[in-house]
């Protein structure tokens, strides 16, 4: 049986193990001008990567963006999710492919049209002056709601769909039950739904949260360029700094801080579970 | 005596030279799509090298990624590209990085038509333009004399710039506050000095583009070429050449060490330096040829070229010191006057 995860496990190994391993001996490398980088064995990069201000921002900012996101993502997902889990119409597998539609388009086309709106000669901007409610263009684009936005939008068909999943799973009948014991509509969902969909929240959650941290597209287009994330900045210095040691350290302190808030979160939320 | 043997094992040999010639009649170009393709394509490949049985293929992308790959492919026996097409000042940088084939004149013939100024011993000089002010006329009523102008209050919040011009930007501060173009660093102090008075920074040529168009901003620095598209495009600008002297930009072509078609490339590199084909450079993109035997129609040639004396004035940007100091120049600009 063993034998069956061998194909994935080759393909995993050859495609992200081995180049995380070189990524990682060249972040170990020293950065030269003339040179592209001088072999060496040490952690000045990472150093900089985490005791620079300016990174410490970048990365603070990227955490607020992605924790937001995750949120807002949940919150609004939820209900869909609920409704989508519960429908029991002809039509409910046309809503399914309805909320896969958005991913259907690539996130810098749909950047674009955010763009289209957002803009200052944008369809809001146009149609808030032409009803005479503003005097002057409001600034939409390049702001932290542009891009809070932008990768909300992104997401939300994972979180739905995730959810939807585990809903689905939690018998009718349960609901019932508590609905027979008195327990009003929000008691019944704080008491018996939300508890048995917690894995669903977790699963959707670090799925979202993961996407969200690790987001390019949305910040470099909604965002402008004074306004920065995690993996904008590490192309940055791949690509227009030619950094690729300190490029490569970026890359390795974004990686291990998603995994420590994802592992942090999945297991907050599975002891809830358990105690729930 | 001929075998059956013999005579396939014949025919196979025969044929390989044929077939090595056949490979060798295609050049990969690595360069910019959108227009430059479009015109390297229609005056180039097609008119001049396709006669030649040379298939031109382009490899198009931004010149970041294409700079990542030939660092990336530099110990890599045959790469991707028979020819790259940057921007002088990163042609320069990856020229220090070994990559590219040094420019024999004997095997580039046209190159001894081009500009003295302008030839590099790793590249060709392809078209060129200079930095200046663009200025909406109907906002900024006296033109600007001066790179200073731009640091003039009642421009407040009115002066838009590039980001991905950073390097240029910060040279222009280096200037106005008394510098030169060898050292950036007193332009630091005259960058923040812009920020307080509300600059606004733009992603890409094309979101300044729509800014000047919506008189969101009235001023800004671009290469006249640019200048001169955007106000055929109806985009209400005008260009001033600063009176401390414009800084020159130049697109160049190398073949890289590593080409599959190294002749091919060479053979690129003289047929982009074709006067023909450089006068249609300057007619759409208004890039100014980079050979001697060139001739504009004058009108053309009034609106994209620099006068005697503007000329006389025109810096080379130092490449060397960019080359050096470009990271902490890049540090500075996203630290300190983009937070």
């Amino acid at each position: 049986m063993a034998a069956l995860v061998l194909p994935a496990a080759l393909l995993v190994l050859v495609l992200l193990v081995a180049p995380m391993a070189m990524l990682f001996r060249i972040s170990l490398n020293q950065y030269s001008p003339t040179e592209l980088m001088i072999e060496a064995l040490s952690p000045e990069n990472y150093l900089r990567a985490i005791a620079d201000p300016y990174y410490q921002d970048v990365l603070a900012t990227t955490m607020g963006v992605a924790l937001s996101c995750t949120l807002i993502a949940l919150l609004l997902g939820f209900p869909a999710a609920y409704w989508l889990a519960r429908m029991e119409s002809r039509w409910k597998s046309l809503a399914v492919i309805l909320t896969l539609f958005p991913l259907l388009v690539g996130n810098v086309v749909r950047a674009a049209g955010w763009m289209a709106l957002l803009g200052r000669d944008g369809a809001i901007n146009a149609g808030l002056m032409g009803l005479g409610l503003i005097a002057e263009p409001l600034t939409l684009l390049y702001t932290r709601g542009a891009v809070i936005l932008g990768i909300v939008a992104v997401v939300a068909p994972y979180m739905i769909l995730t959810l939807a999943s585990v809903i689905e799973a939690i018998p009718r009948q349960v609901e019932e039950a508590a609905a027979n014991l008195g327990a009003g509509p929000l008691t019944g969902f704080r008491r018996v739904v939300l508890p048995l969909a917690l894995p669903g929240v977790a699963a959707g959650s670090v799925l979202v949260f993961i996407l969200c941290m690790n987001a390019y597209a949305t910040p470099v287009l909604l965002g402008g360029p004074q306004f920065k994330m995690m993996a904008p900045a590490v192309y940055d210095q791949f690509v227009k700094g030619t950094n690729w040691p300190f490029g490569a350290a970026l890359a390795f302190v974004l990686l291990v801080v998603t995994l420590t808030l994802t592992i942090a979160g999945s297991a907050l939320l599975a002891r809830r579970s358990r105690r729930g | 005596m001929i075998t059956r043997r013999g005579a396939l094992a014949t025919s196979l040999l025969a044929g390989l030279p044929g077939l090595s010639a056949a490979q060798s009649a295609q050049v990969v170009v690595g360069t910019w799509g959108g227009d430059y393709g479009d015109l390297l394509a229609g005056n180039i490949d097609k008119p001049l090298l396709a006669p030649r049985g040379t298939e031109v293929i382009q490899d198009v992308g931004p010149q970041d990624p294409r700079k990542t790959k030939l660092i990336a492919e530099r110990s890599a026996r045959r790469g991707s590209m028979d020819v790259c097409c940057l921007s002088d000042v990163d042609m320069f940088s990856m020229a220090q990085q070994g990559v590219f084939e040094p420019i024999d004149e004997a095997r580039v013939p046209n190159l001894a038509k081009a500009i003295p100024s302008l030839k590099r011993p790793y590249s060709i000089p392809h078209i060129y333009s200079a930095k200046v002010i663009l200025y909406n006329p109907a906002k900024v009523t006296a033109a600007p004399q001066s790179y200073a102008d731009l640091w003039d209050p009642k421009y407040r919040g009115k002066v838009g710039l590039v980001d991905i011009l950073h390097l240029q930007n910060m040279e222009t501060a280096a200037i106005v506050a008394g510098g030169d173009h060898h050292d950036y660093e007193p332009g630091k102090r005259k960058l923040m000095e812009l920020r307080s008075l509300d600059v606004k920074v733009y992603p890409s040529n094309e979101a300044l583009a729509a800014a000047l168009k919506s008189e969101e901003v009235w001023l800004s620095l671009m290469w006249l070429a640019r200048g001169f598209m955007w106000k055929k495009s109806g985009i209400p600008v005008e260009a001033a050449v600063p009176s401390e002297g414009a800084t020159s930009i130049c697109f160049e072509m190398a073949v890289p060490k590593n080409a599959r078609n190294r002749e091919g490339g060479l053979g690129y590199l003289n047929a982009a330096l074709d006067a023909k084909a450089q006068g249609a450079f300057a007619d759409r993109m208004g890039y100014a040829p980079t050979v001697t035997d060139a001739t504009l129609p004058p009108d053309l040639a009034r609106q994209i070229s620099l006068t005697p004396e503007q000329q006389a004035k025109l810096r080379t940007p130092d490449y060397e010191y960019i080359a050096r100091n470009q990271v902490a120049l890049i540090d500075f600009w996203n630290k300190e006057f983009k937070r």
